[in-house]
């Protein structure tokens, strides 16, 4: 449970590169899940098969050989194929933060240890970011070299303009011919209707999809006291209001906002996920792997 | 609009703090980056343009704060008949001696003086000026020309001498550093150039003499005086023809004794009049002149030794240390105690005063009004209407209630005193006959100092002969009925300060109840006041006059000066302005309240 605390993505924030957080990431919350109900989702043994040169052997089960005397290797549920595409949204909303973890760095965090688990399991996986249009595309891979590609991307990735969900998914839900799975991590504040439809073009086609919606604190509590002059990220518009008065009007369009993604989402098949940047990544890396269990 | 201390206008930049601050403000206002504005969009928030609104109420309120602050202290006034202190300047100076009292005369000053007026370049300001022994503004510098014709119309000739000087000096002053134009109606009288007196015109003042030909001879009795049972008058002929004239002693109305005499051009002859006089009362000598001046007619012989003129002090309580003790002492002093008799009167025992005893003071210094009841009230008021001379003291024995119905005229000012410690009196009019004796330095009214006084709001009608340190009028004089009414703004009575302890205390009250016992009508004074060199109607010519007059250097603003303050002393928009500034700050404040 030590390692857990690593999860905080504040405290993951002060490591150094993406591909040490992304593995501490994983690492803490593999030894979380030893203790867990959920244990075995990542790790679950599939079956054995006998051994073929080349194999590692590391592999051997040493207890069979011991019993029948032949080689056998142990097959996992994680050496099962899978194509994976992380949709990452960079869009200028994403660099907002209240505190020390801006939404995209937690994306990011996120993103990487998703990434990093794959790579664990064998799983092929690609990274698409975008904002209005694609800025990062790296198709879908399992070679050893392409965990660091993605998170040598990830950690180079540069804040875009607006957001414009709908027109980069109905591009890639096109364009990904294998079925497989599609995470998105995004604030979603674009118009609610064009990207759930965006998302249902990829279960059409039989992606399972999960939906990471990342959000600050500031933006589900707006606990701001001091009137001021509230400046859009994207749109520069400018409002001024007085928190004690809007408040409660905002916190409750927002949760609307999240309680209609969540409905439509949930209609359409689609895994959505709430995640605010102070929560625990492990939260967002469980849904990640119920979302493939069933996906598998 | 015009301003009294327009030095304080400097002020007005202090109302581009707010505007700085504001525009400030808005620059560093808090601004903070936002995802999910779109989202506060759609919640009833204080929209941006709703707050500028108010901000920019705010940002009016505050200036307009500062500004009327700045506009308070430059005092402003709005002289709308009053000409701008700037504008060319027309002065008539209208000669209102004794010796323009012939008959017809005064008639044809009048004519001289509405040409005077109608002969006026049209952008000309004008000003009225009435002189005998003194000069008095009648008209302040204005624009309306019917308020100079009907003060023309109710102008008269007086009993006093003439003094040139003294009534130049008051044009001078009057015409500070403007542009101008004189013109003098007199009777060019030679007698008129008071050698010990000061005054002249501004260079570059052009003066229009109007002369009003004096009547060609004039007979007066001179000088009269008992010896027993006869009268001894002294009478001059100051024509240029041999006059044959009767002389008459009258006593009680009837005549007593008669003489004639005969008297050379421009001769003097003595006169013993003899015949059953009373033993008291007086007895008049009179000559025979139609076409003379009438006042020198006739001279007023005491038969018994000249009485002390009487003095009334009306006090609000007598037995206090205080009651009427400094001015009583005071008046004593005159002429060894022989000059004034003082009758000091409890206020509850005016009443007790008849109309003969009113009759024979020459005048009332009433020092508390606090203890008089309505007949009492109505005493002194028919009498101030009937020629009586009242000195009004507003100290604290003064009830501020029923001053006006004592008075007989609207009086108005502020119930408390203003407190100003160890303010000096200031002559106004320091050629006025109260304060010549103070022109010796010696006597200076610098040296009173006075605590507290009260501040007359409304100086309509009111020349202001003394002012304290700080601007508020501490002696007026005005007309009231056929009266002269003159009011001190503090007390006599040391309560006050502590002017009866100081020097200029005894000359000061002797003088004013010399000013006033003089100004009494002419049946009571007849021809004691006139002097006699006034009789004689000698003139010069229009060029002599004009060549008689000094030039000086430009005098300073101090006349426009003194009539502004005057309009502003009675419009006191000062006070309207720091409310408004009041109200402003309220306003900024609630409205303030709401937008944080």
């Amino acid at each position: 449970m030590a390692a857990a605390r690593y999860l905080d993505p504040a405290i993951v924030a002060r490591l150094g590169t993406i591909d040490l957080q992304a593995r501490t990431i994983v690492e803490g919350f593999l030894t979380g899940l030893h203790r867990s109900p959920y244990k075995g989702f990542s790790v679950e043994f599939a079956e054995y098969r006998q051994y073929l040169p080349g194999d590692d052997l590391a592999t051997l089960d040493w207890k069979v050989f011991a019993r029948s005397d032949k080689h056998f290797v142990k097959k996992y549920e994680e050496q099962t194929n899978l194509a994976c595409h992380l949709l990452i949204d960079v869009s200028a909303s994403m660099g907002y933060a209240s505190g020390e973890v801006t939404k995209l760095h937690y994306a990011s965090y996120l993103t990487g240890a998703i990434a990093y688990l794959m790579h664990r399991q064998r799983d092929s996986f690609g990274l698409i970011a975008f904002d209005d249009s694609i800025s990062v595309l790296l198709p879908a891979s399992a070679r050893s070299g392409h965990l660091r590609t993605v998170l040598l991307a990830l950690e180079r990735l540069q804040l875009g303009v607006r957001t414009n969900l709908a027109k980069p998914l109905h591009d890639l839900a096109a364009a990904v011919r294998k079925r497989g799975m599609v995470v998105l991590v995004s604030d979603l504040l674009d118009d609610p209707a064009s990207v759930i439809d965006g998302l249902k073009h990829f279960r059409y086609r039989g992606t399972d999809v999960i939906v990471f919606h990342i959000l600050d604190p500031y933006e589900l509590k707006f606990p701001f006291e001091q009137a001021a002059r509230f400046r859009d990220i994207e749109t520069e518009e400018e409002v001024m209001a007085v928190p004690g008065v809007v408040r409660d009007d905002y916190i409750r369009k927002m949760q609307d906002l999240i309680g209609y993604y969540r409905r439509e989402l949930g209609l359409a098949g689609i895994d959505y996920c709430l995640l605010d940047t102070s929560q625990p990544l492990e939260l967002g890396l469980m849904a990640y792997l119920m979302t493939r269990h069933r996906a598998i | 609009m015009s301003f009294l201390s327009p030095l304080f206008l400097i002020g007005l930049i202090a109302a581009a703090i707010p505007i700085l601050l504001h525009l400030f403000h808005r620059k560093t206002e808090v601004v903070v980056d936002f995802p999910a504005v779109r989202l506060l969009t759609q919640v009833p928030v204080q929209q941006h343009r709703r707050r500028q609104l108010r901000e920019l109420i705010l940002l009016a309120l505050r200036v307009a704060a500062l500004i009327l602050l700045a506009l308070s202290f430059a005092r402003p006034y709005f002289a709308a008949t009053v000409a701008p202190a700037a504008a060319p300047l027309t002065v008539i100076a209208v000669d209102t001696s004794m010796s323009m009292s012939a008959p017809g005369q005064f008639d044809r000053a009048r004519q001289a003086a509405t040409r005077a007026l109608h002969a006026a370049p049209t952008h000309h300001a004008l000003a009225l000026i009435g002189f005998a022994e003194a000069a008095t503004i009648l008209v302040q510098p204005t624009t309306d020309r019917s308020a100079i014709a009907s003060a023309l119309t109710a102008l008269s000739p007086g009993t006093g001498g003439t003094r040139y000087r003294t009534a130049l000096a008051r044009v001078s002053e009057v015409l500070g550093t403007r542009d101008g134009h004189v013109a003098i109606v007199t009777d060019l009288q030679e007698i008129g150039w008071e050698s010990n007196d000061d005054g002249g015109l501004p260079d570059g003042v052009s003066v229009d003499v109007s002369g009003v030909a004096p009547p060609p001879g004039n007979l007066a009795v001179t000088a009269a005086q008992r010896r027993g049972r006869s009268v001894s008058a002294s009478i001059q002929n100051f024509g240029n023809s041999e006059v044959r004239t009767p002389v008459r002693l009258l006593a009680a109305g009837k005549q007593v004794a008669r003489a004639d005499v005969a008297l050379a051009p421009l001769g003097a002859a003595d006169v013993e009049l003899t015949g059953a006089l009373p033993s008291s009362g007086g007895a008049e000598v009179r000559v025979d002149d139609a076409t003379g001046y009438q006042a020198d007619n006739v001279h007023v012989v005491a038969l018994e030794p000249a009485r002390a003129t009487t003095v009334g002090v009306v006090v609000a309580d007598p037995t206090g240390a205080t009651g009427g003790l400094y001015l009583e002492r005071a008046l004593a002093v005159a002429d060894n105690g022989r000059e004034f008799d003082v009758d000091v009167q409890d206020g509850r025992d005016v009443v007790k005063w008849t109309e003969s005893d009113l009759a024979k003071v020459g005048a009332v210094f009433v020092l508390g009004t606090r203890t008089l009841d309505r007949p009492g009230r109505e005493r002194l008021r028919n009498y101030l209407q009937r020629g009586g001379q009242v000195l009004l003291t507003l100290g604290p024995d003064l009830d501020p209630g029923t001053v006006s119905d004592v008075v007989g005229t609207p009086m108005s000012f502020a119930d408390e005193p203003v407190r100003v410690p160890g303010a000096t009196m200031i002559a106004s009019d320091g050629r006025h006959p109260i304060f010549r004796p103070f022109l010796n330095p010696s006597g200076a009214l610098g040296d009173v100092r006075v605590e507290q006084h009260r501040r007359l709001n409304d100086q309509t009608g009111r020349t202001v002969l003394a002012r304290f340190a700080g601007g508020d009028a501490a002696l007026t004089e005005q007309a009231v009925g056929a009266g002269r009414l003159m009011v001190f703004t503090s007390d006599l009575d040391n309560q006050w300060g502590r002017f009866p302890l100081n020097p200029s205390f005894v000359p000061f009250v002797v003088e004013t109840a010399r000013y006033l016992a003089r100004s009494g009508t002419p049946s009571r004074q007849g021809r004691d006041r006139a002097r006699a060199e006034e009789s004689n109607p000698a003139a010069m010519t229009t060029e002599e006059f004009t060549n008689a007059i000094e030039r000086t250097g430009r005098a300073g603003p101090q006349a426009p000066r003194t009539a502004a303050r005057d309009i502003e002393d009675r419009q006191r928009w000062w006070q309207i302005g720091l409310v408004v500034m009041l109200v402003a700050l309220a306003g900024e404040a609630l409205v303030g309240r709401r937008v944080t």
